[in-house]
């Protein structure tokens, strides 16, 4: 392997990282705020493809200029889920936990099937946008456009998120609920209000993803499955419920990817990513910048 | 819920030895239960003689005990595991492998898978049990992912094309049998039995009061003497080592495997998925989970799943969802609280 | 709308007749057919019964095409009977194939299973069908080892990936005979049955014949990512990179390559994803000169009416023409057609019997396929494969030269 070559499966790994960042800043905000792991990020993120891909056919417009309506339905969906499903898990007495777990499961196969059945389980793909298959050629390292885009929607994304979280209301009720649900409706905050639009930023979020990922990535009811897992892991080994956390693990993710596929066979790339994983939480059980 | 009220059955109010008789009375009657329903489980397939059917038994009957398995370690000691799909995989691989390539019978695999499984929990269980809550869970479904991607590239094994039984006549020593499917009706209600038997034994045993005492309050357990990390050892012990049986006769069942078909994620979801339904950390759970579960699930995908339009899908999306938002004690509860209501009436 | 609303119709009526083992008209042979219809490959399931529904229209109906079973209304050996077909869904699961497998057998009493796609699932359903003494027509599962098990009642119309995976070899030795330098390939293939089985034979082939094989790549399919794997294939350099993947792996191959300014000089794909109109529609301009293997070209339409006819059919019905699998499903259902007739029973082993005499000439189906007759495990030895080169919108064929209507261009995108 050539030095030219390392440059651009690390320079490709970290494009990737950022993306795979933003796919998993939604769960881990979401589950900041309350302790819930949503086991349809996966689908939420397939929604939002398929709510991109539909825009573009409807519309005809780009799907960067589409980019913020994708968001704006996704933050709907989410506010309609917690709304709709998991306020209910949070009211269980008993086993919590696993309510949550499988509440959020069965969603995920529904929207699985109701994507099957409205859309057909064909694999659709977006061709003919303004940065498809658009190449940046820096001396023989190729950085496709839509994913250097991507990259900077997702630190866009995290910037905003930053702001939004320390410099308005609505981010300081969010960041007192998480610390104190009870404290908070003393002081006359809503929970119930300030969890679905933590559910609707959240999807919001991953809905910007999947507009990136529409651009390049090909949609199918099925093709949250891949990046569900590994937006599993970067939460988790950025710490729950930590967004700057999220940004950091998604490109240690890309990255040590992109390496173990050097290294060993590009078949086993995922095991140096769970190795890693495995590794740090057994150091800091909480991630690298999680709180116990 | 359920299985903790039964421990809380001494109360104060009765002498102590008037709770006790009841308390025993009640384990008695739990047995005598269990012997009737087992008797009949064991009938059933003489009566019901349509095939497809009785696969439909098989299979409720296997994942009522996987789902009994996965309840000693994530409903009785709370440590929601869901990575139980790479245990199933090691016993069905053993089994298959032991079998295909050296021609050792079936038996020896279960019995080898299981050993290996049990191993390979404590081995997983020593790091990880210090990781709480959901931290728990991802590291669960990460090395069962990991466990998935190794066997899928490891040749001795078969890798991803899998390993095929050969043909064989009937034999209770192959665990083969053609056609006939009441011997595996029996094998799946005999490992459920020996879960429920070890779930009842265990239960009210100095280990179970650990267990949910781990479960409800880790810190309050510890200062009260349990043993919190050799506690969850035991259980995710026997929760492996059984799950791993479980898979081994599915190898034997299906009589193929392959990495995918035995190891991929949904499997750890399907093991957990009755008893959560059922209820959790009660001895009937998994099994009233299972067969509302397993037969809806085979049900709706045969008889809906043809149009390829994915309304089975949705069908049973929207079931998990709703029966798990409905009941979290899990749907053994109604029939706890009809009979309180009954008592309270008379 | 209407689709949908017959589908509620069918699932109501399926739940409604749940359990009750439905009375056979003595006019109607019914005939089992097993593909995923969710998951990652349902959309292959859902063109299957579109190919069955044309094969269907086709024996039932009377038309005046020369295939087996077309002339006059159903089954004459059977006194006209027409087939009836039983769709169910395996999900990609070899033990929900086994399950459908014996349901189909028990309570809807079909006469045959044709089927699986996945070729872990073919392994499964055939060894129930040999339980049973019920035939199956493997469609399109092109796992070798499917036909070397010692089964009696499985059939194999198609070829299998040795003979797909012979011919891209015999291809490559003619152009090398011409004077074409060809001396690497590069092997990307993914980590199931159906990628390393095709592995398997491309390596042995490549040594055997004196190429060298530059890279060999097993990717995991359904990745987010096959940026790694594609700069491992642009290092090597090979002078033909053989892939073999799915619809989404082969979208997302053909896209990663374009990021990454890989430009091989030649295509030779192991069908599946490179045969989906998917990914032509996503893709096509990048893939200008690719050569597949297909079982199926449309070329033919040319010196056989029977082909182009099909095709409108199929048209019809799916919004896309036969491909190299819909093509082979058509053919299966044919092919066990013919054997009815013959058999003049629906009894398992009668129709066996049928189907190990099977001898239909080439030129009576709409494959480029020299005969259709079975060996003893059931493949049929002269399912000569064909290669066909995309070029503008559509498939050119370029080999073998009987077949052949142009010269490849090669490399591919000179």
């Amino acid at each position: 392997m050539t030095m030219q070559a390392l440059v651009q499966v690390l320079a490709s790994g970290l494009l990737t990282g950022l993306i795979y960042g933003l796919v998993a800043v939604g769960l881990s905000l979401i589950f900041g705020l309350m302790d819930v792991v949503n086991f349809a990020h996966g689908e939420f993120l397939m929604l939002a493809m398929y709510a991109t891909f539909g825009l573009v056919m409807v519309s005809g417009l780009d799907p960067v200029v589409l980019m913020p309506l994708v968001a704006a339905l996704m933050f709907v969906l989410g506010g309609t889920v917690y709304v709709g499903v998991v306020r209910f898990a949070m009211r269980a007495r008993a086993n919590q936990g696993m309510v949550q777990i499988f509440a959020t499961f069965g969603l995920a196969t529904l929207l699985q099937g109701v994507a099957q059945y409205l859309f057909t389980p064909d694999y659709r793909s977006l061709s003919n946008s303004w940065l498809g298959g658009k190449t940046l050629d820096l001396g023989g390292i190729f950085l496709p456009w839509p994913q250097i885009f991507g990259a900077l929607v997702s630190l866009a994304a995290f910037g905003g998120l930053f702001l939004l979280m320390t410099r308005t209301d609505f981010g300081r009720a969010l960041e007192a609920t998480r610390e104190d649900q009870g404290a908070v409706a003393l002081v006359g905050i809503d929970c119930n209000r300030v969890f679905a639009l933590g559910w609707g930023l959240g999807a919001a979020l991953v809905g910007l993803a999947g507009a990136v990922l529409a651009v390049f990535y090909y949609i199918h009811p099925g093709v949250g499955g891949a990046f569900a897992l590994i937006a599993y892991v970067t939460v988790a080994l950025g710490g729950f419920g930590s967004v700057f956390g999220a940004l950091a693990a998604g490109l240690i993710v890309g990255l040590v990817e992109a390496a173990t596929a050097l290294i060993l066979p590009p078949s086993l790339k995922s095991v140096g990513v769970y190795a890693l994983y495995l590794l740090v939480v057994l150091v800091r059980p909480q991630g690298l910048f999680g709180r116990l | 819920m359920a299985g903790t009220t039964i421990t809380a059955a001494p109360t104060g109010s009765l002498p102590l030895d008037e709770s006790a008789r009841r308390f025993t009375a009640k384990r008695r009657r739990s047995l005598y239960v269990g012997a009737v329903v087992f008797a009949a489980l064991a009938a059933l397939p003489y009566a019901i003689r349509d095939v497809y059917l009785q696969n439909v038994l098989v299979l409720t009957l296997l994942y009522a005990a996987l789902s009994q398995s996965w309840n000693i370690l994530g409903g009785y000691c709370g440590q929601i595991s869901l990575g139980h799909a790479l245990y199933f995989g090691i016993g069905a691989y053993a089994t298959s492998i032991l079998f295909v390539n050296y021609g050792i019978t079936p038996w020896a695999g279960l019995g080898l898978g299981a050993v290996i499984a049990a191993l390979v929990a404590l081995a997983i269980g020593w790091p990880c049990f210090r990781l709480g809550g959901h931290y728990f869970s991802i590291a669960t479904i990460v090395i069962a992912e990991a466990g998935l991607l190794l066997v899928q590239n490891w040749d001795f094994v078969g890798g991803a094309m899998g390993v095929q039984w050969p043909f064989n006549p009937d034999a209770w020593a192959t665990l083969q049998f053609a056609q006939d499917k009441v011997p595996y009706v029996h094998l799946a209600l005999g490992l459920f039995v020996a879960t429920w038997l070890v779930t009842y034994g265990v239960a009210e045993s100095r280990w179970g009061y650990g267990w949910r005492a781990v479960k409800d309050d880790p810190a309050a357990a510890q200062s009260l003497g349990v043993e919190v990390f050799r506690s969850k050892m035991a259980a995710a012990a026997i929760s492996a080592f059984f799950t791993a049986i479980g898979g081994g006769l599915y190898a034997a069942y299906v009589s193929y495997i392959d990495p995918e078909s035995v190891m991929s994620f949904r499997f750890s979801l399907l093991f957990a998925l009755p008893a959560v339904l059922g209820g959790v950390g009660t001895l009937w759970g998994a099994l009233v989970g299972a067969v509302i579960l397993i037969p809806i699930t085979e049900i709706s995908r045969s008889y809906l799943g043809g149009t390829g339009s994915g309304i089975d899908l949705i069908f049973y999306g929207a079931l998990v969802m709703i029966v798990s938002l409905a009941r979290p004690e899990g749907v053994l509860s109604l029939f706890k609280r009809t009979r309180k209501a009954r008592n309270a009436e008379i | 709308m209407l689709r949908r609303r017959e589908i509620l119709a069918a699932g109501a009526l399926a739940l409604a007749g749940l359990g009750s083992h439905r009375a056979i008209a003595a006019d109607e042979v019914v005939v089992g057919v097993l593909y995923a219809l969710s998951g990652a490959s349902a959309q292959n399931g859902v063109d299957a019964r579109r190919a069955f529904e044309t094969a269907l229209d086709v024996i039932n109906e009377s038309h005046d095409l020369d295939l087996p079973a077309a002339k006059g209304v159903g089954l004459e050996g059977l006194g006209g009977a027409k087939i009836r077909l039983v769709i169910a869904d395996h999900q990609g699961d070899p033990q929900k194939g086994r399950a459908e497998a014996e349901r189909l057998i028990t309570q809807d009493k079909v006469v045959a299973i044709v089927g699986a796609y996945q070729s872990s699932v073919s392994a499964t359903v055939s060894a129930v069908c040999e339980r049973y003494g019920v035939p199956f027509v493997c469609a399109d599962s092109s796992s070798p080892s499917l036909t070397r098990r010692n089964l009696k009642y499985i059939f194999r119309p198609a070829a299998n990936d040795e003979m797909f995976s012979a011919a891209m070899f015999d291809f490559m030795d003619g152009l090398r005979k011409q004077g074409t330098a060809i001396d690497s390939v590069a092997l990307f293939y993914e980590d199931t049955i159906y990628g390393i089985d095709s592995s398997n034979v491309q390596r042995k082939l490549a040594n055997e014949r004196g190429y060298k094989v530059a890279a060999d790549v097993k990717y995991k399919s359904n990745s987010p990512s096959l940026t790694a794997e594609v700069q491992a294939l642009k290092t090597a350099g090979a002078d033909v990179l053989l892939p073999t993947c799915y619809t989404n792996d082969a979208i997302l191959l053909t896209k990663t390559m374009g990021e990454l300014g890989y430009k091989p000089k030649a295509m030779i794909a192991q069908a599946a994803g490179f045969s989906e109109k998917s990914v032509f529609d996503a893709v096509g301009e990048r893939l200008q000169g690719l050569i597949s293997r297909a079982s199926f070209s449309l070329d033919l339409a040319a010196k056989r009416p029977s082909v182009g006819i099909v095709n409108d059919m199929f048209r019809k019905r799916a919004d896309r023409d036969l491909n190299d699998n819909t093509s082979r499903q058509f053919t299966a259902m044919l092919v066990l057609a013919d054997a009815l007739n013959r058999a003049g029973s629906t009894d398992g082993a009668k129709l066996r019997a049928a189907l190990a005499a099977t001898d239909i000439p080439g030129t009576r189906t709409i494959m480029p396929w020299k005969t259709v007759a079975f060996d003893a495990g059931g493949q049929n030895p002269d399912a000569t494969p064909v290669l066909i080169q995309y070029v503008g919108t559509k498939f050119v064929t370029v080999f073998p030269k009987s077949a052949a209507v142009a010269p490849a261009v090669w490399p591919m995108n000179a």
